[in-house]
């Protein structure tokens, strides 16, 4: 399977294959990052989210984002539960604003001191 | 930063002292503990401006008192404070305090302060409302009264107005002679050199003696618990009207206010604690019983507030301690100025920074002084009904009332903010405006203040509910001060623009020991277009992890702020003037709204403009030109820093990176993406963008496809989208329509240099920014870039690589360049 590796600007082309017995072999990364991301895509797509949280009296919202990546099918359930927060200031980088957000095992946390 | 003087303490003698300091040649700093000025005594006393006659002969309080007073007039009206003449009344109440009027009048002769004993008759007639048992009074017509914290701030204003910058929440711990000058400490590590310190803590005036001198000093706080009554009492006196006084003090009083209150008070109680400002029943008790001596009809009704100060009673002395520590050269003393301390700071300001000059051998005057206050606002509860109107018609705040008891509007407010020494709490407000000082005692206003506080410091409303005196703790930077303006020192690197290239470039340049660094923001915070990047993928390269935007901007804002590199926000570069002598420096005007129009001198500049996109002109896409069709980048302002969704059904024409973040973006948020349309052949954006922006949520890329129409009339309702052949033409026939809200602009950024132009730097043609050498050297000796401003970069990583090598030239280059 090919497909274009989003770690960096870069954007090698990989070739990822998965043989009979279910090992993958990466091809066409330069980096081992890259190698990672071959295999992860192919198995387990996963995605950090990026996002916004209202936040109570105020028209700004607050930058979020997951701690780490999370499955790509698991989007859309962190994103309703980005949009049904509401957050109490004062907030600071890294404090938790949804802890295991929708069940997937990852936090998620502010981006911005406001 | 070394300073020529450091003035401990921002009461009104602080204040005055520095301001007359910035009369002569000096670079001058005020450290406060406070978050404000006027936090101590001189927030809370009599508001009396004695006329003097019945400090001891010969005593420091005399002699201020009575030259303090004969200033009162020029220097109010100089700074625009409220001050009357209204004179006061010392009233005896039977034989013994006949004799002691006697005693008193005898004493003003000595001090030169005129005086005249009046019959119960007179007292009576002058006086309506005096109680029958007053037998006889000393008058002195040359008594006054002023508003105390209102002068202390103007004296401020004016000093900053002239240079001097002022700490707060700068609590000194130590002072130490180091090399022959002083090194100065505040408690959260702060530290400041200066050649001399002048010492005007108040009542903790003692101890930062005793961290220098072997002669000890010691301040008690004496207590003094006040009543104020409603402007409803206005009239009731004309004079302030005194008791017969005590070796405790003057006793208790009860005077009209510039303000049109009623002051009642004060007790006079030795504590130990020297913070202590709480009242006591007991204490207002005696103010109670105290007050209806003279004032029998007193009206426990009318009491809008109490409160309390405390005085610097020094125990040792007596008398105010001023001058030179006789064992440390360069720091001086004024120490235990309580009562007639107001009166006399004017005279003290004056004095002290006459002594100071002289003891550093500088006789040079300040040559752009301004003597007058230059930020006064109006006071609209004072103006002509035809003033007002044409006031509100130039500017509506002033006509939106927010407290109604004192009629103070909300253009007043957020001047008071906006001043050079701003207020930055709720008490600083109500003391620069008098909002939340009336009947109501901010039971109506305080919401609204928090709410204008927030929009105009950038915090949100409640942070200023914490506490009413401490400013929240992201506003404790300095305050005024003009470094490198005209008459202060020249300084070494300026950088325009606090991005990510600004804030690497002058944390690189403070590295490699450039001493004076400034960084310049038009925005009103630092962290440029970074703020409104909320994606991840940034920093991988200069942090080795993956950060949103605003996470990596605060990375630098941090730096920034721990190699103690001032930035000025809310101020825009007007013009970078360059020498025309090699050699000299640099000269970069700037305006703002706080400060208006000035000229910075500096050996080097940095350039960090960034960029800007290319706006809809630049792509001559056909059609009307309706309300809708935004750039990608004002669409990211929109939903990410101000919470707009600009629409619902989306068409963006270019593939550039914005674009396609921008397209996941409006996804997340509840927007129909339709297509990204993008005339090359491949996409102008990074590969992992369309994978992750456009694939991953099924948004259809056309290459080699264009806009060829934009419908509707008042707002977009549709585009037309054409094939294009191999010469970028529409294929006629081709056209498909979407039905749309919203068209987003993607289509590159260009490098932001008008500045750079206008400043005869040589241009690239190539990037569109200056040329530049591998030392990021522009063609003008001493002017640098680094960043977007010189070529739009992939990755801000790169960026701050670049900015860096900048920000180290500027740095080298300052080395070699006269003042």
């Amino acid at each position: 399977m090919k497909m274009i590796c989003i770690n960096c600007p870069k954007g090698c082309e990989l070739d990822v294959e998965q043989a009979a017995d279910g090992t993958v072999t990466v091809t066409g990364h330069t980096c081992p990052r890259g190698e990672a991301y071959g295999r992860s895509e192919l198995v387990n797509p996963t995605r950090m989210v990026t996002g916004l949280v209202r936040v109570a009296g105020m028209r700004k919202p607050l930058p979020v984002k997951t701690r780490t990546a999370v499955p790509k099918g698991k989007i859309d359930a962190v994103l309703f539960a980005m949009h049904q927060a509401t957050v109490q200031l004062p907030i600071r980088i890294g404090d938790v604003i949804i802890p295991n957000v929708a069940e997937t095992g990852v936090d998620l946390v502010a981006t911005a001191n406001m | 930063m070394k300073k020529d003087a450091i003035v401990v303490g921002a009461g009104v003698v602080g204040c005055a002292i520095a301001r007359e300091l910035t009369r002569y040649n000096l670079n001058v700093a005020v450290l406060e503990a406070g978050s404000d000025v006027a936090e101590g005594a001189s927030k809370a006393n009599s508001a009396i401006v004695h006329a003097g006659f019945d400090a001891k002969p010969g005593s420091n309080k005399a002699k201020f008192n009575v030259l303090g007073n004969r200033m009162f007039e020029d220097v109010c009206r100089e700074l625009r404070v409220p001050f009357r003449r209204n004179g006061s009344l010392v009233l005896a109440f039977g034989a013994d305090d006949e004799a002691a009027l006697s005693d008193l009048k005898a004493r003003g002769e000595a001090n030169g302060v005129p005086t005249e004993i009046i019959s119960q008759d007179e007292l009576r007639r002058r006086e309506p409302n005096v109680s029958p048992e007053a037998t006889a009074a000393l008058w002195a017509p040359t008594g006054g009264i002023c508003c105390p914290y209102e002068l202390t701030f103007r004296y401020a204003e004016n000093a900053a107005a002239n240079g001097a910058e002022f700490f707060f929440d700068a609590k000194v711990v130590k002072v130490e002679r180091v090399d022959g000058e002083w090194r100065v400490s505040c408690a959260d590590g702060r530290v400041f050199a200066s050649r001399a310190v002048v010492n005007a803590a108040g009542i903790h005036s003692d101890e930062i003696n005793n961290l220098v001198s072997d002669i000890r000093y010691s301040i008690r706080a004496r207590r003094g618990e006040y009543l104020m009554l409603d402007r409803d009492e206005d009239g009731v006196f004309s004079a302030t009207m005194f008791q017969c006084p005590s070796k405790m003090g003057k006793g208790i009083l009860v005077s009209p206010t510039v303000d049109g209150t009623v002051i009642v008070g004060p007790t006079a109680e030795d504590i130990d604690d020297k913070e202590d400002k709480a009242t006591t029943y007991d204490g207002l008790e005696k103010v109670k019983a105290g007050a209806r001596r003279t004032y029998p009809g007193l009206p426990l009704g009318k009491v809008i507030a109490e409160f309390s100060g405390l005085r610097a009673h020094e125990t040792t002395v007596g008398d105010f301690i001023l001058g030179e520590a006789p064992d440390a050269p360069n720091f001086f003393n004024a120490v235990g100025v309580e009562s007639p301390g107001l009166t006399s700071a004017p005279a003290i300001g004056v004095w002290m920074a006459e002594t100071v000059a002289k003891t550093l051998g500088v006789s040079r005057k300040n040559p752009s002084l301004v003597s007058k206050d230059v930020s006064w606002w109006p006071k609209t509860r004072e103006m002509k009904p035809a003033e007002l109107a044409e006031l509100v018609e130039r500017d509506p705040s002033f006509g939106r009332v927010v407290c109604r008891c004192e009629e103070v509007t909300e253009g007043e407010i957020r001047a008071a903010i906006r001043a050079r020494v701003g207020a930055r709490t709720l008490d600083g407000i109500k003391r620069r405006t008098r909002s939340g000082m009336g009947r109501c005692q901010g039971g109506f206003c305080t919401p609204r203040l928090i709410e204008i506080l927030g929009a105009e410091l950038g915090l949100p409303p409640e942070a200023f509910l914490l506490s009413r005196k401490t400013a929240p703790k992201s506003l404790r930077k300095a305050v005024g001060g003009d470094r490198g303006v005209e008459n202060g020192e020249t300084l070494d690197v300026l950088v325009v623009g606090a991005g990510p290239a600004g804030l690497a470039a002058a944390c690189a340049a403070k590295e490699a020991g450039a001493e004076e660094v400034l960084v310049v923001e038009r925005d009103d915070a630092p962290g440029g277009i970074l703020q409104q990047c909320i994606h991840n993928g940034f920093g991988l390269h200069r942090f080795k992890e993956e950060l949103t935007g605003p996470e990596y901007a605060q990375r630098y804002v941090d730096m920034a702020e721990n190699l103690g590199i001032p930035v000025v926000c809310g101020t825009m570069v007007l013009e970078i003037r360059p020498s025309e002598v090699q050699g000299e420096p640099i000269s970069v005007t700037v305006m703002s709204p706080r400060g208006g129009l000035k000229t910075y001198r500096t050996r080097s500049v940095v350039l960090a403009m960034g960029c800007r996109e290319r706006p809809r002109g630049a792509l001559m896409t056909p059609g009307t030109r309706p309300a809708g069709v935004y750039t990608a980048g004002t669409v990211q302002r929109l939903v990410n820093m101000d919470g707009i969704m600009p629409g619902k059904r989306v068409v963006i024409l270019g593939s550039g990176d914005i674009g396609l973040i921008m397209a996941r973006r409006l996804t997340f948020s509840g927007a129909k993406v339709l297509a990204c349309v993008e005339i090359m052949k491949k996409s102008s954006g990074l590969m992992r963008n369309v994978v992750q922006c456009l694939n991953d949520y099924d948004i259809p890329l056309l290459l080699s496809h264009t806009v060829t129409d934009v419908e509707g009339r008042d707002h977009v309702t549709g585009v037309k989208v054409s094939k294009v052949d191999d010469n970028l033409k529409p294929i006629p026939g081709t056209e498909v329509h979407y039905d749309c809200d919203t068209l987003v602009l993607s289509c590159g950024l260009i490098p932001e240099n008008e500045l750079t132009k206008k400043a005869g730097v040589e241009m690239d043609p190539k990037t569109r920014g200056p040329k530049v050498d591998a030392k990021m050297a522009t063609s003008v000796p001493g002017i640098f870039a680094g960043g977007n401003v010189v070529r739009v970069y992939d990755l801000v990583d790169w960026v701050s690589r670049d900015s860096e090598i900048a920000g180290r030239s500027a740095a080298e280059y300052a080395k070699g360049v006269s003042k």
